[in-house]
């Protein structure tokens, strides 16, 4: 989606107006959401489902962080630096997931707590 | 003077006085924004770790959860954005009546989405029996969805600052007196909305009787009503603003932290809510 052109009635002095532009991003925004929602009940696989909701809202995040939020006008080192955030948010929950994720990560039972407990005195 | 500068054109994105080209009230809310995702991202991560092994005992989120309200709140809070985005096209175009309205549209907003999660927490709490220390589930939602809440009163509140801010006089002696009854009284209607109106109207949705919910708060409503009247009376205009096309960074930069707030959600939404549908 391209930015809109500059009409006759900005010429010269005020930034363009991007109002029917943030409408239909908004419009795009609620559609999005609504889809969400539907998905969680719809019979279909897990999986897609999953994989379906996480694409739904990085594309949501893109649409409100690059149009809303500018970032598709302003200098790239802004991107840059909320991306340096984004992404050492992201690893965190990545690691921390697949940390606490793993079999070996898993809370023992109460018997299986006592039996260790024995095993090692 | 760059071109721009000489022309009279104001140039919103970039800044040729700086180093980086880039306005510094700009470069530093995004630095904030940056350091915020690590401190969401921390918050999040944590409530998926305890989902990944519940406890024995733990809440079930799906009998708690109300996902229609939910996903009503997080339409208004995409609505919101809208609004903020258009508050900063319309003070980038020098439309100072405009900006206002936008300005109190977004605060409107987001007093409805801290209202649902009133409504919300106090059903949890209430009916479901879920609180704060009695689950892991508990802690991780209240902790996680609560911090999101406050960072929206905040961002409620700075609209409120900058709106009360668009209306002192281009001549000066503004008076200081003026300008924080003004913004008492919007912070008094914004806290009646989301304390009590919000959450009142939500139960009148779910079947309560409109003539209890109304009489249940008189006090409030009527302080409410009054700060409404003082908004509105402080608004009247006499004369030229100080405020115009020149502050639109301050606009801008309170709309990146509002705009911040709701991709937080955006996350949320999925990772806390929809996902325990499946």
């Amino acid at each position: 989606m391209s930015a809109p052109a500059t009409t006759a009635a900005d010429a010269g002095h005020h930034e363009p107006s991007k109002f029917h532009f943030y409408i239909a991003i908004a419009m795009i925004l609620a559609v999005i959401t609504g889809v969400e929602v539907v998905l969680v009940y719809l019979p279909i696989a897990k999986w897609f489902v999953v994989t379906a909701l996480v694409t739904l809202s990085a594309i949501k995040f893109m649409f409100v962080i690059f149009f809303f939020m500018h970032l598709r006008w302003d200098k790239v080192f802004c991107t840059i630096l909320f991306f340096i955030g984004l992404v050492l948010a992201g690893g965190t929950m990545w690691a921390l997931l697949h940390l606490f994720g793993a079999e070996a990560s898993k809370p023992l039972s109460s018997a299986a707590l006592d039996f260790a407990r024995l095993a090692v005195g | 003077m760059s071109s721009s500068a000489a022309t009279g054109h104001l140039d919103h994105h970039h800044d040729h006085t700086t180093s980086t080209g880039i306005p510094n009230k700009k470069l530093l809310w995004w630095a904030f924004l940056a350091s915020d995702c690590m401190f969401f991202g921390a918050l999040i991560s944590t409530h998926l770790v305890y989902r990944l092994n519940p406890p024995p005992g733990n809440a079930v989120p799906t009998q708690i959860f109300n996902i229609e309200l939910t996903s009503f709140s997080t339409f208004i809070l995409l609505m919101s954005s809208l609004l903020m985005a258009l508050a900063v096209n319309a003070i980038q175009r020098g439309n100072v009546k405009s900006t206002r309205t936008m300005l109190l549209g977004t605060m409107f907003f987001g007093c409805i989405f801290l209202g649902g999660q009133v409504y919300e927490f106090t059903h949890f709490v209430t009916v479901k029996h879920m609180t704060l220390s009695n689950s892991i589930f508990g802690s991780t939602f209240y902790t996680l969805t609560g911090t999101h809440g406050t960072h929206v009163a905040i961002g409620v509140l700075l609209l409120g600052m900058m709106y009360v801010r668009t209306f002192k006089p281009a001549a000066g002696g503004g008076g200081l007196l003026r300008n924080l009854a003004h913004l008492a009284a919007v912070c008094v209607v914004m806290g009646v909305s989301f304390i009590w109106f919000v959450p009142g109207m939500i139960e009148v949705i779910y079947g309560a009787s409109l003539g209890d919910f109304m009489s249940a708060h008189a006090g409030p409503y009527g302080v409410g009503a009054a700060a409404l009247a003082v908004v509105f009376w402080l608004a009247r205009t006499g004369g030229a603003v100080e405020f115009g096309e020149k502050n639109a960074i301050d606009v801008e930069s309170i709309g990146l932290y509002w705009h911040f707030v709701d991709i937080v959600w955006i996350i949320i939404f999925t990772a806390v809510y929809l996902l325990e549908y499946l």
